[in-house]
């Protein structure tokens, strides 16, 4: 190893470890011991971790309210970032409250919730499908076309509102009641342009993306609402949903 | 380009710190030496925060360029890319990144590379900058400009990579001297002969934050003038001005603050040293209304310009 190396290594153990670590070769002087220099880059490399994610984890620091600061410095002290940009080191975060705090699920999930909104809002452009375009298409043509949703759009599996609480801190209103679902539902994330949206998603609409996703063909959607609607309440649900899905941006295109 | 740090250090070494005739002789040969590989003169710029978005979008007449940080547009699409282009049609912009990491003892990161140059083509920047500094090792990053050892060990290290991204590139970059609070008993040269050395061997430019000279020299004990005395002045494409936090033994570097009285001397004698040089506020955090830093945007025109037309 060779002293650069070694120096590197000695700094980021200290910086990491705060207290425990051996002290690197830093100078003292009249102005300031070692310890106290150092001590200024331990200090501030957790305060840019911690802030960074205080950027993009509102919908948490509304649920977990005062909790909300020693939840992130947990992650900051057990994961260090392996990311150029700081951005993206809450990419674990949802995993981790996961795994530290499976008593309360409903953290993670919020956190999954802000990760999906953080990253849908500088992922790739695309392109995106309007009601005109559809309309042009011949009616045999239909049956065998599939329908592409954006590629960058998250569905998630929700068992409590934590909607509402990203909501309550986007919209900068008081901190809701946290609620569990008798049964979990679905939360969209998507992009429409450049604005981010998110909105729960009905069961049936959510087992139809799911299909378009998938890659079926609109005939195969139709059928899935068909079991569950019949035959004829299912065109008039199909409509409604392309015709939301249009408005919403959500599709890119056609297959 | 043949640059090197012997065809510079004439006149730096025939330099003593702080003397009024020294410093006129070197702003004559400032305004006469011709720089490197003649990037443009900008005038006086900001650095874009997304806080300034909207009144910048207005373009005051004050703000002549902007300075963008690299990573935050290094993403797949989105507002900060639409963001971006407004900006690119309305100002000079010149990129500047705190993530290259050109000393750290990790392998350059490629992707990072490869995605600073897909922007550097698209932004098509008056010049690239980031800092001699590295940010990480082992593959954790810090996310901090840690300070080098001043070695010959270092120095090669440094000067063989800047050599690699200016390949990769295909232009030279700027490196910009960073705030520090340690220094390593290992140290064989000043951090300005070193960087002075990184500029002359690997032949890139530098960018001088005046208030990071200024932090240094006080965190350090040494002079700021010796400092700005031992940079060549041919290398010097860009200052940054910024303000900085007095905390109970050494000052810190936060960028959040006015630039200081200290800091406004050491610029005055930077502009005699080293002439006409692109200058910018930059601010990080507490961001105040635009006015604010336009004034001291103006402050700094207003300490320069009679100076430089003096010298004229």
């Amino acid at each position: 190893m060779s002293t650069l190396q070694a120096i590197q290594q000695q700094m980021l153990e200290a910086v990491l470890a705060a207290k425990t670590a051996p002290l690197p070769p830093i100078r003292s002087d009249a102005i300031a011991d070692a310890h106290s220099r150092l001590a200024i880059y331990q200090h501030g490399y957790r305060i840019r971790l911690r802030d960074a994610l205080k950027n993009e984890f509102a919908g948490l620091q509304c649920l977990a309210g005062r909790g909300f600061d020693a939840l992130l410095d947990a992650y900051v002290e057990t994961h260090p970032s392996g990311h150029y940009n700081i951005r993206w080191y809450g990419a674990g975060l949802a995993n981790f409250l996961q795994g530290a705090h499976s008593d309360r699920p409903q953290l993670s999930e919020m956190a999954r919730l802000d990760w999906a909104i953080s990253t849908v809002f500088d992922a790739t452009d695309e392109a995106s499908l309007g009601m005109a375009e559809l309309a042009s298409i011949p009616p045999d043509a239909w049956a065998g076309l599939r329908l592409l949703p954006q590629a960058n759009l998250h569905t998630l599996d929700c068992a409590y509102n934590v909607d509402a609480f990203r909501r309550a801190a986007d919209r900068g209103e008081a901190r809701p009641h946290l609620r569990r679902y008798a049964r979990p539902r679905r939360q969209l994330v998507w992009r429409q342009a450049m604005s981010v949206h998110y909105r729960r998603l009905d069961e049936d609409e959510w087992q139809v993306l799911a299909a378009a996703r998938r890659g079926e063909t609109f005939a195969t959607l139709c059928a899935i609402l068909a079991e569950r609607h019949g035959e004829t309440a299912a065109m008039g649900r199909m409509v409604g949903l392309l015709q939301a899905w249009a408005g919403a941006g959500l599709l890119r295109g056609l297959g | 380009m043949d640059a090197t740090t012997s065809q510079d250090c004439p006149l730096t070494l025939t330099l003593s710190p702080g003397g009024e005739r020294e410093s006129a002789f070197a702003m004559s040969h400032a305004m006469t030496a011709t720089r490197p590989d003649s990037l443009p003169y900008l005038g006086y710029g900001l650095g874009l925060r997304v806080d300034h978005y909207e009144a910048l979008l207005a373009k005051p007449a004050q703000v002549q360029w902007l300075e963008v940080v690299s990573e935050n547009y290094m993403v797949d699409g989105g507002l900060p890319l639409v963001w971006l282009e407004r900006f690119r049609e309305r100002y000079p912009l010149v990129m500047h990144g705190v993530s290259m990491s050109i000393g750290s003892t990790d392998p350059l990161d490629e992707d990072y590379l490869a995605r600073l140059a897909a922007l550097a083509q698209r932004v098509e920047p008056a010049w690239v900058s980031d800092h001699l500094c590295w940010t990480g090792v082992q593959g954790v990053n810090l996310h901090d400009l840690m300070p080098l050892p001043y070695t010959e060990e270092a120095l090669n290290h440094v000067v063989s990579r800047v050599q690699r991204v200016q390949d990769k590139l295909k232009r030279r970059i700027l490196l910009e001297n960073v705030s520090s609070y340690v220094s390593f008993a290992q140290s064989q040269l000043t951090e300005w002969e070193f960087l002075a050395e990184v500029a002359g061997r690997a032949d890139c430019l530098i960018l001088l934050d005046i208030n990071n000279v200024h932090v240094s020299a006080t965190n350090h004990g040494f002079s700021a003038l010796d400092y700005l005395h031992g940079i060549p002045v041919s290398r010097v494409q860009q200052f940054h001005l910024a303000g900085y936090e007095q905390g109970e033994q050494l000052i810190i570097d936060t960028h959040d603050a006015a630039v200081s009285n200290a800091v406004w001397d050491l610029y005055v004698q930077a502009v005699r040293r080293f002439g006409r040089v692109s200058t910018m506020i930059e601010r990080d955090d507490h961001f105040p209304p635009l006015p604010e830093l336009i004034a001291e945007l103006e402050h700094a025109r207003a300490l320069a310009e009679p100076l430089l037309k003096d010298a004229a």
